[in-house]
């Protein structure tokens, strides 16, 4: 007669609540060794050894990793109730939680299992970099080291000391601007300067990054500019004027600001950016498209914060203003048969601009593309006013 | 009818008919839950985990004959372990991977906190109906949680989640009959005598 099913291990520990939980006799089998922690590569024998209070034989028992059954070539009968596993050259653990290496009676009961912790040692940290947004917190954040996949659920620590007669402390807000990174909100010093490094470890071992020295001022960054606004340049067809407020939060310290723009149209995900906006805080962006919506973004460099030596960390980009550039009122593309209607139409046209420049411009030094626009600007204005007087006659 | 309805009967089919969905809510959730777990701790979902100590079992026998008073506490006395073993799930967790997975970690508390709203959605309803509400355990001091071994907290949590999911569905079938109003007076049966 074939012995009964065993029950399931759980089922055994409800049935048999008053045996000491320490016991490992309680139980139907035992697995040795028990949640193991292993390099990649290397190689285990477990054994699963069953309770003399069961009737079972080491011919009746199988093992499974993961789910998967293992080859019973790689299995030896150790006794009459024993039955070892070998396990060769072992692969990283499959999820963080540990491999199942499990042991089943005939009928696919578990009788035991054991966790299996394969993988690597932590790497050290690498690539630290910290700012701090208006010199009021510290966020910092790193790489995981070279090869980075340990395949063990490896713990990240920020630590930072000042760096002559400090202790160390440890950073307690992870992942706030990604996977590797934490925040310190508050009880920062300025003007001196900061230790700080990563601590990486797992069951495999402990891994220490290279100190990275900053000073707090050296790190700044800010908010994106506010009160961006873009709007148009009269019936400029190709432009758009870009108008925004320095960040708040940095106005009362000494500092310089340099600020970058870009921009984009609505159908399109690439950006340009115009780099070369210095200090000021307006812009006109020239040669776009006509009646087109653009997309425009600002963010602020902040430098030279109480004489700081460093090169800004750029803000985040404000978020983005749309506006749309007038239509061109004429027939884009194709070919105009009156060359020369065109050609006299031009020649008034500069003849008009000359007798302007001659009235509202003083000397050469102000005669560039900016007095060109505002030479169109005053014409279009003057175009829509005959115009508007026209219609009102009519 | 509606218009013939005592207030209490009134707020009692009100309260059953919220605890209905925070059930329904609840299951969907497990379910979710379940599946995130079975995937991160590499178990086949078919795994016979038959029953787990302290795990209450949905399963029961003669479940027409019951009171709704019996209905009411036998819930009560599930969901009350079921909030100490997630607790421990959840801590586990913890130790085990840090924030390695957040995401199951926060599925873990979210259906924690259901189950705790839930638990306290049952006492309402006992005290609706003047029942005393059994103390709770831990006020006597709990044996302390038994020292297993990794594979067995996980199959442990795996016990957990696949009854919590079934008594959710008790749940909604137990509040369902105690919301049904009597056939002799139109309104909702006294919980000690409903059958």
């Amino acid at each position: 007669m074939p012995p009964p099913p065993l029950p399931m291990l759980p089922l055994l520990l409800l049935l048999c609540p008053l045996l000491p939980r320490a016991d490992p006799l309680s139980y139907p089998a035992v697995i040795s060794p028990q949640d193991p922690t292993l390099l990649i590569g290397s190689s285990l024998v477990a054994t699963c050894t069953v309770s003399p209070d069961f009737p079972l034989k080491a011919e009746d028992l199988y093992w499974t990793l993961n789910g998967r059954r293992l080859p019973a070539a790689s299995y030896a009968a150790l006794g009459p109730s024993t039955l070892s596993v070998a396990l060769a050259r072992l692969n990283g653990s499959r999820q963080q939680s540990g491999d199942n290496l499990v042991c089943h009676s005939r009928d696919g009961g578990i009788l035991a299992g054991s966790c299996l912790y394969v993988g690597l040692p932590p790497e050290k940290p690498v690539n630290i970099t910290c700012w701090s947004k208006n010199m009021k917190d510290l966020t910092c954040k790193w790489a995981p080291g070279t090869e980075g996949e340990t395949f063990l659920h490896t713990n990240y620590t920020l630590k930072y000391k000042r760096r002559w007669y400090g202790q160390d402390n440890t950073c307690q807000e992870y992942h706030t601007a990604g996977t590797y990174s934490c925040h310190i909100p508050k009880d920062l010093a300025l003007f001196t300067p900061y230790e700080i490094w990563v601590e990486a470890s797992n069951r495999l071992g402990v891994a220490v990054s290279d100190v990275v020295m900053l000073d707090i001022l050296d790190v700044v960054t800010t908010d994106p500019p506010s009160d961006v606004h873009v709007s148009r340049v009269g019936d400029l067809e190709d432009q758009l004027s870009v108008r925004w407020s320095s960040p708040p939060a940095l106005k009362d310290f000494l500092f310089q600001a340099k600020y970058q723009i870009q921009y984009r149209v609505e159908d399109s995900s690439e950006w340009k950016v115009v780099d070369d906006v210095g200090n000021q805080t307006s812009c006109r962006l020239a040669g776009l498209r006509p009646g087109t919506v653009y997309f425009v973004q600002v963010r602020c460099n902040p430098f030279s914060i109480y004489g700081s030596k460093k090169a800004g960390i750029w803000s985040d980009w404000s978020n983005p203003t749309a506006a749309s550039t007038p239509r061109s009122e004429r027939v884009a593309g194709g070919c105009d048969p009156k060359g020369g209607e065109q050609n006299t139409t031009l020649r008034r046209e500069l003849k008009q601009f000359f007798g302007w420049v001659k009235k509202h411009a003083y000397g050469c030094s102000n005669l560039g593309i900016k007095l060109y626009d505002q030479w169109r600007v005053w014409l279009q204005k003057s175009h829509k006013t005959r115009n508007q007087v026209g219609s009102s006659r009519r | 009818m509606a218009a013939a309805d005592s207030p209490s009967a009134a707020l009692r089919r009100d309260l059953c008919s919220r605890g209905i969905r925070l059930a329904g809510k609840m299951r969907a959730d497990v379910v979710d839950l379940l599946d995130a777990y079975v995937e991160q701790q590499g178990l086949d979902a078919s795994a016979s985990v038959a029953a787990v100590e302290g795990v209450p079992l949905a399963a029961v026998e003669r479940w027409d004959e019951q009171t709704g008073t019996q209905r009411l506490l036998e819930n009560l006395a599930a969901y009350r372990a079921f909030r100490a073993l997630l607790a421990q799930m959840l801590e586990e967790q913890r130790e085990q991977l840090g924030e390695a997975d957040a995401g199951l970690g926060r599925a873990l508390a979210a259906v924690l906190l259901q189950v705790s709203a839930f638990a306290y959605h049952l006492e309402e309803l006992l005290r609706l109906e003047s029942r005393g509400i059994p103390g709770e355990e831990e006020e006597d001091g709990p044996p302390p949680p038994p020292r297993l071994s990794l594979f067995e907290q996980k199959l442990r949590g795996l016990g957990v989640l696949r009854e919590l999911a079934q008594w959710a569905v008790r749940s909604v079938r137990d509040l369902r009959q105690l919301a049904k109003p009597s056939p002799a007076t139109g309104a909702a049966p006294s919980l000690a005598e409903s059958p």
